[in-house]
């Protein structure tokens, strides 16, 4: 009997948590919307920037996602990992930005600039009226304070060395108020771009700063439980942050940037970003019409565009993306601790002799890759910038299309014979045969490896693929230097001084051998000679002449064998208005501009 | 019964100190340390990097971090500067700092616990409130249709993934858009009222509860099942029954009191994976409990934050045991611990 | 060792008597030879790409021409569906033709295949990976490690069970002490956490075969404290039966002992006891190969290639790929657990040691 009316009472049970699941299932339905942040509208600063786009309505929500979890927003730390530093974009601005769309360098905090004649000393006019988001006024004590912290020998971080020419800080002098003069150790081609750096607010961080604590000041704990503190210049300030699952952010009611008809940027109300572990779950939200925006990787482009219509979205084709995929050779010279060398001295002879590299760079299916791996949304890549890069990007590099006969016309040059059963020999006998190390976790990249093995085969090369953990990897080719053959991606940056440490030949990302104290080969020497030239003349022109000359040569040796670039695709909501779409970089890169013709994503 | 207690946590230090231990050994084997994701960043410099390796001490040995560490290991802090008088205590456990979030590590497991512990929960319930009436109403009419179903369920659900399944759901959610797409809450749950936020919550939790709860269901049951059974075949139900015992008062009374008896013991063990068992579930469904904040830890080599949850873990698992002992006495008064 | 011979023999005569343990024999029976035939039943070795047809559905067959063709298929767009089939047209199945370079067993050469294709198209029975490998050829040869990883782990595993449990129920003592001291500790650290940090310490650079073996030790690592400790509760109660006391007696040393008289008559519950955790060892393996930390390309296992199902584009359209390992780790996991229940059955009815 028991058991019977234990029966009943589960089936009781059964029914209530089915009722309970429909109850959430129909909540989830109508999901409401965050309320509508009031504003209060003062007068905007005397030197506001007034925005170029036509002006929108106020109002609205921009759903984003955040590929990881943001480990800090201290200013000095940030700029170590992506997310974070992405979060603290939307907070701190600097004297000068970066204008996507026309890519050149404009005023920032500070309305304008003149450079002495010299060319070492920029007097910086700061926006007078400008304020920070509790309402503390933004000055030129802010800024001095800002390098103050950045040169201290008690806070290492990343940015100091780009703010630094020869090793030496900028000197860094306030005027007055709203004045401040930097002077250069010596001409700094990069000065204006880089000297955008994030200002901190000297009143909420100079106690820190005093006591030692600034590294562990705006830390996570503190986003989570006095956002307040947090203040900013920036269109958005920290209205909530719950780790490892959002961000939410507001307008910042004291933004310095205004629409032509007066009315204070940023239109939304406010930004929320979902913080996810990995790019599938984000994809997956976009798709089905859970967020604004998305990156949306290139193979699963064809499904996420055909759920477009009915989620209202537009998958955007924004054309070859500033990431580069590379395959070098170690050329390292040196032996290790034991006095073996790095290279078996016979194989070393085949990775510097450039026919060799060429040879291997003819023997690529480049396009096959592109086609196969991509499915056709990428192009073949020759040099490290990639075309999205317009300013910098030299279209007349040597190019090395998919041709096997040149390779073997080229091998056989080089002394290389083949035997009966088609597997390549060099002069002494020895078979061509290497492994390829890569990092495992790079799906993309592994598919690459895979193809230039098959690539490979044709040449009768044989060729081992091996997935490394990324830090094994890293060790290998930065310090032990035990490992034959390397396949990597970058992600290159606008400015070419990005690009020094793979370049120069004592750069630390000289894959092929960092570090040389003197150059082995005169044309490494030649691209140490044009690295300087470009970084010592403001004249835009100049510079682009010696950059040029760099990806020449780098094409024409093949130290680094480029292999295919990833186009990039965004999706975002077509509820948004006032896009600017840059050749390079994110669609939603002006978001304080945009604003939503529709206030309801769903 | 005070003894076993004082024991038990007398234990509990060896055990802490040996695990911790190893881990350490185990992570420092690991190539690279927490600085080596910065070495393919073009502009960062050589300096930058050496700088950051001293500050976090990972020039030194591994046992001396481990002895570093170890130093600082404590259960509450004493800041004797503090204003106010209360102020000077600090009881938050100190487990060390992360070098990926620079923050302590206490603070990181205090973000991530509820997540977990609510998913461990919900799921545990889902599974005992399913399986123990299904396993005894399988044990009494045993061999019947409905016993071999159940039976043949029980198999399928030990047998699948659980990785596996969790990807299944995920695409479920996807295709039907029933259900949200990982995560813990929604970006609206700020915004919500107090009831909508429980039910945003339940709505976020049905998904990775019943994946990671079906083994569950099917362990339990099969327990329950064997017990049952083993307890109705036994010498003192015949007796009850002789006596003249409603056949209900019989199996409630006697044969499942005594029957629950191992699952209680299954219940610590269940106790001790609260933390740990839904690494899998949290990776594959965007979940933002402990599980994906260690297996990011591992990857990152943040050693102290590996080593946090693992202790966290070994105490959930003497703790669970010690529960469950405890209440296999108070269940059973044969039991008896000296 | 001829009473361990009898009795295995008669449990495996009662294995076959019972329907179940029939049906999952045959089922494990089929699953090895797969294994063992793998090359000759696949059309195309694990490594064979074609760029030209990622991401392909699986392909129909047709009857032509008095013979059984494969479909041949037109590229619309380089989406998953992106490829149409051609009305009529296709290319002729051979079988038993020659094919890719094999060794049989390791051993013999053969170029000898169950299907092949002669012409252009290509057979995909279940579809092709993101580099246009056949997926049905990499599930057939990722049959390998599943089956083979539990094997090799569990006997690694019951090896070290066996020595320690023994020798600790045998000697007791400050032995039992510290081995039972160190099992504890073992089972004390959640299993996943040591798998992965295992896998951490020794992330250098392996071959292929030196991964396989790397799981193999990491797994049984973890596993064997659960057997040390039933063997050691089963030493302890024979210790004291007469016919081990009498051995003492007669001066024989621990080691003969141990293997004449204790082994035997635990020999079955270990093979139970093996026949239980071996899905444990599968499934790790799964778990570390999906996790990327496990086999790796170019080499194949199940878990592996669940973990290249992971893309949503994957899962969103190429379904059949995503849910072929899968089904194949459930079924072989659901064998071994309905044969080690039968056999704990026949063996401990009473489930005095042996607890699911």
């Amino acid at each position: 009997m028991i058991i019977m009316s234990m029966s009943v009472n589960i089936l009781r049970l059964w029914v209530l948590a089915a009722l309970l699941t429909m109850a959430t299932v129909l909540s989830a339905c109508g999901p409401g919307q965050p309320p509508e942040r009031a504003r209060p509208q003062g007068p905007p600063p005397a030197d506001a920037d007034v925005s170029r786009m036509p002006p929108g309505q106020q109002g609205g929500v921009f759903f984003g996602t955040l590929g990881g979890m943001p480990r800090t927003l201290n200013p000095l730390q940030a700029g170590e990992d992506a997310s974070s530093a992405m979060a603290l974009s939307r907070l701190l601005e600097g004297l000068t930005r970066f204008d996507s769309a026309r890519e050149e360098v404009v005023p920032g905090l500070a309305k304008s600039w003149d450079v002495g004649a010299d060319q070492k000393t920029f007097t910086f006019h700061l926006r007078r009226g400008v304020q920070w988001s509790d309402g503390h006024p933004f000055t030129a004590d802010d800024v001095v304070f800002t390098f103050q912290a950045i040169y201290d020998d008690r806070y290492p971080n990343r940015q100091k060395s780009e703010l630094s020419v020869n090793g030496k800080p900028f000197e860094v002098e306030k005027i007055d108020d709203y004045t401040v003069r930097f002077r250069t150790a010596d001409i700094y081609a990069p000065f204006l771009l880089y000297v955008g750096t994030s200002i901190m607010p000297r009143h909420k961080l100079i106690q820190a700063f005093d006591d030692g604590s600034l590294m562990r000041a705006w830390s996570v704990r503190d986003a989570q439980f006095t956002p307040e503190k947090i203040v900013s210049t920036g269109p958005l300030i920290l209205e909530r942050f719950r780790p490892a699952e959002r961000i939410v952010y507001a307008a910042n009611p004291h933004y310095y940037r205004i629409d032509s008809a007066g009315q204070r940027l940023p239109y939304i109300d406010r930004f929320i970003e979902r913080i996810v572990n990995g790019q599938q779950a984000s994809t997956l939200a976009f798709a089905y019409g859970q967020s604004d925006y998305e990156n949306v990787e290139v193979r699963n482009v064809g499904w996420v565009k055909r759920n477009a219509e009915r989620h209202g979205f537009t998958v955007y084709d924004r054309g070859p993306s500033q990431s580069t995929n590379f395959i070098w050779f170690n050329q390292n010279p040196g032996s290790n601790a034991r006095g073996e060398p790095y290279v078996e001295p016979y194989k070393l002879a085949w990775f510097k002799d450039s026919r060799f590299r060429q040879a291997i760079s003819y023997g690529i299916d480049r396009e096959g890759i592109v086609q196969g791996v991509l499915l056709g949304r990428g192009l073949p890549l020759w040099g490290p910038v990639s075309p999205a890069n317009r300013s910098w990007y030299n279209p007349d590099v040597q190019r090395y299309p998919f041709d096997p006969q040149r390779a073997r016309a080229l091998l056989r040059e080089a002394g290389f014979t083949w035997d009966a059963a088609g597997k390549l020999h060099d002069r002494d006998g020895h078979a061509v045969a290497f492994s390829l190390s890569t990092n495992e976790d790079n799906e993309v990249r592994q598919a690459i490896g895979l193809v230039f093995i098959e690539n490979m085969k044709q040449l009768g090369i044989d060729v081992r693929l091996q997935p490394l953990d990324f830090n094994t990897f890293v060790g290998k080719v930065m310090s032990s230097f035990d490992y034959e053959a390397g396949l990597l991606g970058l992600t290159g940056s606008w400015d070419p001084q990005g690009g020094w440490s793979v370049y120069h030949s004592a750069g630390r990302l000289h894959m092929w051998s960092p570090g040389q104290k003197t150059p082995q080969t005169p044309w490494e020497a030649r691209i140490d000679e044009l690295m300087q030239l470009q970084l010592r003349t403001l004249d835009v022109e100049a510079r682009r002449r010696y950059v040029f000359e760099v990806q020449d040569i780098l094409a024409r040796e093949q130290p680094l064998i480029y292999t295919v670039t990833v186009n990039s695709y965004e999706g975002l909501q077509n509820r948004w208005r006032n896009l600017d779409p840059p050749q390079m970089g994110t669609l939603v890169w002006n978001y304080d501009e945009m604003w939503a013709e529709t206030l309801l994503l769903r | 019964m005070k003894a076993l207690i004082i024991k038990r946590l007398l234990i509990l230090i060896p055990m802490l100190l040996v695990v911790s231990l190893m881990v350490s050994l185990l992570m420092s084997l690991a190539p690279g340390d927490p600085v080596s994701q910065f070495e393919m960043m073009p502009d960062v410099d050589a300096e930058y990097l050496q700088r950051l390796r001293q500050e976090f001490g990972l020039d030194q040995p591994w046992y001396m971090q481990y002895f570093h560490w170890l130093g600082q290991v404590l259960p509450f802090s004493y800041h004797p500067d503090a204003a106010s008088f209360w102020q000077r205590f600090d009881f938050r456990p100190n487990f060390g700092f992360s070098y990926y979030y620079r923050t302590e590590v206490w603070d990181l497991l205090v973000q991530r616990m509820p997540a977990t512990i609510l998913l461990s929960l919900t799921s545990l319930v889902l599974a005992w409130v399913i399986a123990i009436p299904l396993g005894v109403l399988a044990a009494i009419y045993k061999d019947s249709i409905f016993d071999r179903i159940s039976q043949m369920l029980a198999y399928a659900a030990l047998s699948i993934p659980e990785f596996f399944l969790a990807l299944l759901a995920l695409v479920f959610a996807a295709k039907t858009g029933w259900f949200p797409i990982g995560g813990f809450t929604s970006v609206e749950h700020d915004f919500l009222s107090p009831w909508g936020r429980f039910l945003d919550i339940a709505h976020h939790l049905l998904l990775p509860t019943i994946v990671l709860g079906i083994g569950g269901v099917a362990g339990v049951m099969r327990i329950m099942r064997a017990n049952f059974l083993d307890n109705i075949r036994s010498e003192y139900v015949v007796t009850a029954r002789a006596k003249g015992l409603a056949e209900g008062a019989v199996m409630f009374r006697h044969v499942f009191r005594n029957a629950i008896n191992p699952l209680i013991t299954a219940a610590g063990f269940a106790f001790s994976s609260i933390l740990s068992g839904a690494l899998l579930v949290e990776i594959v469904m965007n979940y933002p409990g402990i599980g994906q904040l260690v297996y990011n830890a591992l990857l990152q080599q943040d050693a102290f934050v590996v080593q946090a949850s693992v202790l966290m873990s070994v105490i959930m698992l003497m703790i669970g045991n010690l529960l469950a002992d405890i209440a296999l006495a108070m269940n059973d008064p044969r039991i008896r611990y000296d | 060792m001829i009473r361990v011979s009898v009795m295995t023999s008669s449990m495996f005569k009662e294995l076959l008597r019972r329907p179940a343990g029939l049906t999952v024999f045959i089922v494990l029976v089929l699953f090895y030879l797969v294994a063992i035939f793998a090359d000759f039943l696949s059309p195309y070795s694990v490594t064979d790409q074609d760029l030209q047809h990622t991401f392909h559905p699986p392909t129909a067959l047709l009857w032509k021409d008095g013979g059984l063709h494969v479909q041949r298929y037109e590229m619309q767009s380089r989406d998953l569906s992106g490829y149409t089939p051609v009305v009529g047209e296709g290319s002729p199945l051979r079988f038993f033709a020659p094919g890719y370079e094999y060794h049989l067993l390791g051993l013999v050469p053969m170029s000898h295949h169950l299907i092949t294709v002669d012409g252009p198209d290509r057979l995909y029975l279940l579809g092709s990976d993101q580099v246009g490998r056949d997926i049905y050829s990499r599930l057939l040869h990722g049959t390998r490690i599943s089956l083979s990883i539990g094997l090799i782990g569990i006997a690694v595993s019951m090896c070290i069970g066996f020595i320690v449990g023994g020798l600790a129920g045998y000697f007791g003592g400050a032995f039992d002490n510290i081995a039972m001291r160190l099992t504890e500790f073992l089972m004390a650290i959640p299993g996943l956490y040591l798998l992965l940090a295992l896998r951490g310490a020794f992330a250098e650079s392996f071959t292929p075969t030196q991964m396989f073996f790397l799981i193999v030790f990491i797994l049984s690592f973890i596993g064997w404290s659960g057997t040390a400790r039933i063997i050691r509760g089963m030493t302890l109660s024979l210790r004291n039966r007469q016919f081990v006391m009498a051995a003492e007696v007669m001066g024989q040393s621990s080691w003969k002992i141990l293997w004449k008289h204790v082994l035997p008559n635990v020999f079955s519950y270990l093979i139970v006891a093996a026949t239980i955790s071996i899905p444990g060892y599968i499934l790790g393996e799964a778990a570390l190969s999906f996790l990327g930390l496990g086999i790796q390309d170019p080499s194949v296992s199940w878990g592996l290639m669940l973990s290249q199902a992971q893309n949503p584009q994957v899962f969103m359209e190429g379904y059949w790929w995503f849910l072929v390992p899968g089904l194949a780790i459930f079924v072989t996991v659901i064998s071994f657990n309905v044969l080690g229940d039968v056999l704990r059955d026949i063996i401990d009815p009473k489930q005095k040691f042996l607890r699911s």
